[in-house]
């Protein structure tokens, strides 16, 4: 009966060895090739700390105006693009500016980078089925593993700052952005393609201009969630001393500041329903346009 | 037969109900009458587990201490130091806090105590917790002629700033812990910006633990606000720098310490005090385990020791107590009566 009551583990020596190894291993490993790849990380950390001085030391009524020219160029609505300004005002007034415009450069460099490598795998993986089943679970792991435990060899790795915080949120927000163009390409009907295949169009050409085309507000939703996803690790990442709306955020934690966490939450709110809705629009107007063309 | 383990587990559920809601004199259950008079005393009692290490594994200790040498019946729920500390004199729950860093909310709590709501017992660590700042140890051997905090500012090169070119990095205390602003200001004090360094932010305690990990596996600099005891302390050996001058609590209380400091002054940091912290209730009911809790402390060596050796064997708090009460009886069996140590080797 014993043995049934109690589940039979490792001893805790080797339990405690097996940890130590994976550790020792861990830290070698980080010895050894730290500096490389932080050397490696450089240009990446120059793009960050670049944009945000962009961001910061542009004068005010420059990024309000950039902002609203893209929000409107994207979405075509008065109603969003005066919202946006409106958002944005708010925020300066209740003196969140430079945190928000620190926030707002992370989300705009990790959102670039997970579409830099996010839409080719996702195009690969529709390519190949093997593929798909062997990045699948890569995914799976990478949306539900708790962040901290993959901040801590990051932060040995990479030391803390921005590169760190960048790559926490990058794992954590390209999921969306590869399954939705991987799905956004596998759902384009079998009948255009045999239509493309019957006008002779070559490998590229299909992808370019037929299925890429047809996936798009797919892969449009994809990328909205990608942001909205980075937008959520904003906290998480300013634990890892990356600067902007969490830091305060975490302040008001500590000290239950209610009224300092809610502006600065609401801050994040705000951008993200910027984000959300000029994505989201930009995504819609690219269906209509879509079902024109081929409705 | 089907419904026998139904039926006795009905029982026992109204046994416990009953004694739950008995008064606390009578020993009603026959469950309880079988422990001695001190567990009726004792009773229940909860203990807050701060979430760092040398106060967990404080917390532990005392569970196993209370729980099998005076037979309370113990609970140890999270805590941190300023909820629990506000819900103990709100709230009256939880009973203990075996480690309070009592320096940052001495008025409220003294005004607590002296309405008798809260009680100070043992100062749980006897030299107190150490702030301050602190190179990694083979630095200091290297370069023994970084003393104070004057010393390495004079050398930013050997403390490279993470995302700055040619700055020297000092390493912050965690977003939103008082130690930020203290460190901040230490940093205007000294006029460290002038020296060419920048104050690196770390975020959180996770973040400046893994900045001094990786520094230390990598032989690097590495310059920043750390105290004392804990387990990364004890796990990579550090050197306290010397502030050069004396704490002068006057200027920090009123402007070191306070986010909107205009001068703030050179000053060493303040020994912090470290008590366990009881309700009144407990010091009421507790008995000879409220005895226990006013004698228990012990050094900030015992503490790095006992932590290095968790972090080696990435022990819990429970395996770390459960360590040091098997190794170190010299040191606990000074706490309590003979009679109990008896009780509490034979549990482990």
């Amino acid at each position: 009966m014993r043995t049934l009551a109690e589940f039979p583990t490792l001893g805790t020596e080797q339990l405690s060895q097996l940890r130590r190894f994976i550790d020792g291993g861990f830290r070698s490993f980080s010895r050894e090739y730290g500096e490389t790849l932080e050397r490696l990380f450089d240009p990446l950390r120059e793009f960050l700390i670049f944009s945000e001085r962009l961001m910061t030391q542009s004068p005010w009524p420059v990024v309000i105006g950039a902002i609203a020219l893209i929000a409107w160029l994207a979405s075509r609505s008065w109603k969003i693009t005066l919202g946006t300004v409106l958002t944005l005002l708010a925020i300066g007034y209740f003196g969140m500016w430079i945190d928000t415009m620190k926030t707002i450069s992370m989300i705009f460099v990790c959102t670039v980078v997970a579409l830099a490598l996010g839409l080719p795998i996702g195009i690969a993986m529709s390519r190949w089925d093997r593929l798909q089943r062997a990045i699948n679970p890569v995914l799976d792991v990478m949306q539900t593993m708790p962040s901290f435990v993959y901040l801590i060899p990051v932060v040995m790795l990479l030391g803390i700052g921005r590169v760190a915080g960048m790559i926490a949120v990058v794992v954590y927000a390209i999921p969306p952005v590869i399954r939705f163009t991987n799905l956004g390409i596998r759902l384009v009907s079998k009948d255009l393609l045999e239509a493309a295949d019957a006008f002779g169009a070559s490998m590229w050409q299909k992808m370019f201009k037929v299925q890429l085309p047809l996936a798009l507000p797919t892969i449009m939703a994809g990328i909205n969630q990608t942001i909205m996803l980075s937008l959520a690790m904003v906290v998480i990442a300013s634990m890892i001393g990356v600067q902007g709306l969490g830091q305060p955020v975490l302040k008001a934690i500590a000290n239950q500041y209610f009224t300092m966490g809610m502006f600065n939450g609401l801050a994040i709110v705000g951008i993200a329903i910027i984000f959300d809705r000029v994505s989201q629009t930009y995504g819609k107007r690219l269906q209509k346009h879509l079902e024109v063309v081929h409705g | 037969m089907n419904n026998f383990p139904k039926l006795s587990l009905t029982l026992l559920a109204a046994v416990i109900a009953l004694a739950a809601c008995g008064k606390k004199e009578e020993p009603a259950a026959p469950a309880a009458a079988v422990e001695s008079a001190a567990a009726q005393a004792c009773g229940k009692v909860t203990v807050a587990n701060m979430n760092w290490q040398s106060a967990e594994v404080l917390a532990h200790i005392d569970k196993l201490i209370l729980s099998s040498g005076y037979g309370c019946e113990v609970e140890l729920v999270p805590g941190d130091t300023m909820p629990t500390l506000t819900a103990m004199m709100e709230k009256g729950r939880p009973d203990v806090a075996p480690e309070a860093w009592i320096n940052a909310v001495r008025q409220p709590l003294d005004a607590a105590v002296k309405q008798g709501r809260l009680h100070y017992a043992a100062e749980s660590l006897k030299d107190g917790g150490v702030e301050g700042w602190w190179i990694p140890k083979y630095l200091a051997d290297a370069h023994p002629e970084i003393k104070t905090i004057d010393d390495a500012l004079k050398q930013p090169k050997l403390f490279p700033a993470p995302e700055v070119k040619d700055k020297g990095g000092i390493y912050n205390c965690p977003a939103g812990w008082n130690c930020q602003l203290t460190t901040g200001n230490a940093f205007k004090a000294w006029g460290a910006a002038d020296k060419g360094f920048v104050l690196v932010n770390t975020g959180s305690a996770a973040g400046l633990d893994g900045s001094i990990a990786k520094a230390y596996e990598r032989r690097q600099g590495w310059l920043g606000y750390y105290w004392a005891p804990t387990s990364i302390l004890g796990k990579y050996q550090m050197v306290k720098l010397d502030a050069g001058v004396p704490f002068d609590k006057e200027n920090f209380d009123a402007c070191n310490s306070k986010a909107d400091c205009d001068n703030p002054v050179k000053t060493d940091w303040a020994k912090a005090v470290v008590f366990t912290v009881v309700t009144d209730r407990f010091k009421q009911a507790g008995g000879p385990a409220f005895d226990y809790l006013s004698k228990r402390n012990w050094g900030n060596d015992t503490v790095n020791q006992l932590l290095a050796w968790m972090s080696d064997n990435q022990a819990t708090g429970e395996d770390g107590a459960r360590h040091f009460l098997k190794t170190q009886p010299e040191i606990w069996t000074t706490w309590v009566s003979p009679e109990v140590a008896e009780k509490v080797k034979a549990s482990l």
